[in-house]
């Protein structure tokens, strides 16, 4: 990650810290189990409590969504970069508009526990290899982006400890990994659920309440925050300007609106974001839940950057930068000089309460996926439910553990990083297939598995490529160069190639007469669903 | 949402028309639905994510228009991400009316026109009782 000098915290916030970590830990921990799946049931399983309401709907989604790159990482950029950094919040709310307007409600009525469901339902005689390349997808996106929550918690650690050593790391990552396991693999979608939702609640407040501490410091005037940001950011008015982190080469800024491009595109194909739409009962349900989730993503958004100005108004850039390079830090340190160290403890427990909640929910998706799309296809469907319930724990705790080994080799990359290249996979792999299944009447499985086959490939080794791999001081192999692809984000490039090999693929081998009869079914359940 | 039952009591109401009756999705009727919801979402997605992805580049590229000071140190770019909250709020709260007054009506007309009569008014009827009419369970698909 970095390398600190000291931690940010004083002892006395670090055991309060921990003290409260542990016990929403408890609280959730028990919740989860109550609440968990008595019967031998994968609906309850994979989808939860299907009589939610909307605003618990809409917190959980939000819940899913926002992970601690969100919360620190963004906050970070805004206190270091001003400007560039606010746009990747606008970015992270304008995500959910096309979830909303396009994708939910279609998805909802022609879907069951997962995507390959879905498109199951549209290509019936060709449902098992396209299964099995979902699956695949699924699970390389969701390890990733798990990968990514355990590696941050590694990072949230160094905040209070200062750099830690090999087994604090390793014990951080198992403990963390534990805890996930249990709660998607015991308490399935219902446990995933419980912490959501604390999680958002917690969020939504924390967020809320620290932003409004900073803007009553600044009398409710943000032009007062604006211009007390820029005078300690050692940058004056640039700090209000966009390129403050973008703004050098013409690759840079493409590499920015890639990113963008990455995040907007990446939140409809993100596989715990996929199952989560499934959960509500009836499509009214599910409507007002993604409004819940889009004002709650809005505000939490909003607020996030009001943190990131105070941050660098209250605490100045250069203590942050100091204190951790990329402004991971920006949150400890504004909640420690504006509440000391309480407000720090709350805040510390709520980053750590994110990440435990976004990796339960990844970890959740994964398993559905391997256990319904991959198990239940090689056996042909002739599954008992209890048999399918225990293959879908079974993978919980596969994932998990594939997520610590992984996490433990690649504990120093940086947490946003890696977060918005499952993004940009979701958004390469799983996009194209999830929109012209919903959307275009001559798609053909070809189709579908050269795009996703192509587009998870495409991403990948443009990653492998990139400098996030070789050729930089902060890639994995520093001393290595064979970083010909410019951009760290390859979205830019394999978002286009994944939709065109889903083109080339169906205008090569068009659908069969009993797939086109498949899709006008397909197309009435999808708009007309069999609810209200 | 429901399961993928194999069709078990709606198969005597399709059976029934002796000319083969014309595919529900080819309807006029349905044809206006799909227009209805589809056009509205397609637009409004467009409009916000294009809207958002220019504002990116116009402030990678065109930094001096994204400088112009407004009021204090509001800049024009601040201001325009700002704006970007506003048209989504807006665009939910449009998508929320258009579907309510024009989309749902007419999905819940041609629904009831697929189910037998007496499942109609759908009073409490739990969502899972009643099937979907034309789904069909795939082949090789879960028996459950």
């Amino acid at each position: 990650m970095v390398t600190l000098s000291a931690g940010v915290v004083d002892a006395a916030s670090l055991r309060l810290t921990f003290v409260l970590f542990l016990s929403v830990v408890v609280i959730t921990l028990f919740t989860a189990l109550l609440t968990a799946p008595q019967r031998d049931e994968i609906g309850e399983f994979y989808l939860g409590n299907r009589s939610m309401s909307p605003l618990r709907n809409g917190l959980a989604m939000c819940g899913d969504y926002v992970s601690a790159a969100t919360l620190l990482g963004s906050t970070g950029l805004v206190a270091l970069t001003g400007y560039d950094g606010l746009m990747y919040l606008v970015g992270t709310t304008v995500a959910w508009m096309a979830v909303l307007l396009l994708i939910a409600e279609p998805l909802h009525r022609a879907g069951r526990f997962t995507l390959g469901d879905t498109v199951a339902l549209r290509m019936p005689r060709q449902q098992r290899p396209v299964r099995l390349a979902l699956a695949l997808c699924t699970v390389v996106i969701a390890v990733l982006y798990l990968v990514a929550q355990l590696v941050g918690s590694v990072a949230l650690l160094t905040q209070f400890t200062g750099e830690p050593g090999a087994t604090t790391r390793t014990l951080c990552v198992v403990v963390i990994g534990t805890i996930v396991i249990m709660y998607a693999s015991l308490g399935g979608m219902p446990g995933a659920t419980v912490i959501q939702v604390i999680k958002a609640v917690m969020l939504v407040v924390g967020v809320t309440v620290t932003a409004a501490l900073v803007l009553h410091r600044y009398g409710w005037n943000p032009n007062a925050l604006l211009t007390a940001a820029a005078d300690h950011s050692g940058e004056s008015t640039r700090f209000l300007q966009p390129g403050l982190r973008y703004g050098g080469s013409a690759a840079s800024k493409l590499d920015f609106f890639s990113l963008q491009l990455a995040i907007v595109l990446g939140l409809a194909a993100l596989p715990h974001v996929l199952m989560r739409l499934l959960a509500p009962r009836s499509v009214g349900v599910l409507r007002s839940s993604v409004v819940w989730a889009v004002g709650l993503v809005g505000l939490i958004c909003l607020g996030a950057g009001v943190l990131g100005l105070g941050a660098t108004a209250v605490v100045g850039r250069d203590t942050i930068a100091g204190t951790d390079r990329t402004g991971n830090a920006s949150v400890l340190l504004l909640a420690h000089s504006l509440g000391g160290g309480l407000l720090t403890a709350l805040l510390s427990c709520l980053a750590f309460v994110t990440l435990l909640a976004v990796a339960a929910g990844l970890t959740l998706a994964a398993a559905s996926s391997l256990a319904h799309d991959v198990y239940g296809e090689l056996r042909r469907g002739r599954v008992s439910q209890a048999e399918e319930l225990t293959v879908a724990r079974l993978a919980a705790v596969v994932i998990g553990v594939l997520g610590m080994l992984l996490a433990l080799v690649s504990w120093g990359a940086n947490t946003a990083t890696l977060a918005f290249l499952a993004f940009a996979i979701a958004a390469s792999a799983i996009l194209p297939t999830l929109v012209y299944t919903l959307f275009w009447r001559r798609f053909s499985a070809r189709g579908a598995l050269l795009s996703l086959g192509g587009g998870l490939l495409c991403s990948v080794l443009l990653v492998v490529f990139s400098p996030v791999v070789s050729s930089r001081p902060d890639s994995f192999y520093p001393h290595a160069d064979f970083a010909w692809f410019p951009l760290q984000n390859p979205g830019l490039v394999s978002i286009p190639v994944g939709f065109l090999l889903g083109w080339l693929g169906t205008v090569l081998n068009p659908p069969e007469q009993q797939d086109r009869a498949a899709y006008q079914d397909f197309e009435v359940r999808m708009l007309v669903g069999a609810e209200e | 949402m429901s399961d993928f039952p194999p069709r078990p009591d709606l198969a005597a109401p399709y059976a029934a028309p002796a000319p083969p009756p014309q595919h529900p999705s080819e309807e006029p009727e349905f044809h206006a639905l799909r227009r209805a919801q589809y056009r509205f979402g397609f637009r409004a997605t467009v409009l916000s994510v294009s809207s958002f992805l220019l504002y990116v580049l116009l402030s990678g590229f065109a930094p001096v228009v994204m400088n112009l000071t407004l009021a204090g140190r509001m800049t024009l770019g601040l201001a325009l991400g700002l704006a970007q909250f506003a048209v989504m709020g807006v665009t939910a709260w449009r998508y929320v009316r258009h579907m309510r007054t024009r989309v749902d009506p007419a999905a819940r007309a041609l629904a009831r026109g697929r189910h037998t009569p007496a499942a109609s008014p759908g009073a409490g009827v739990p969502p899972r009782a009643t099937g979907p009419a034309p789904a069909r369970a795939p082949e090789g698909g879960r028996t459950w």
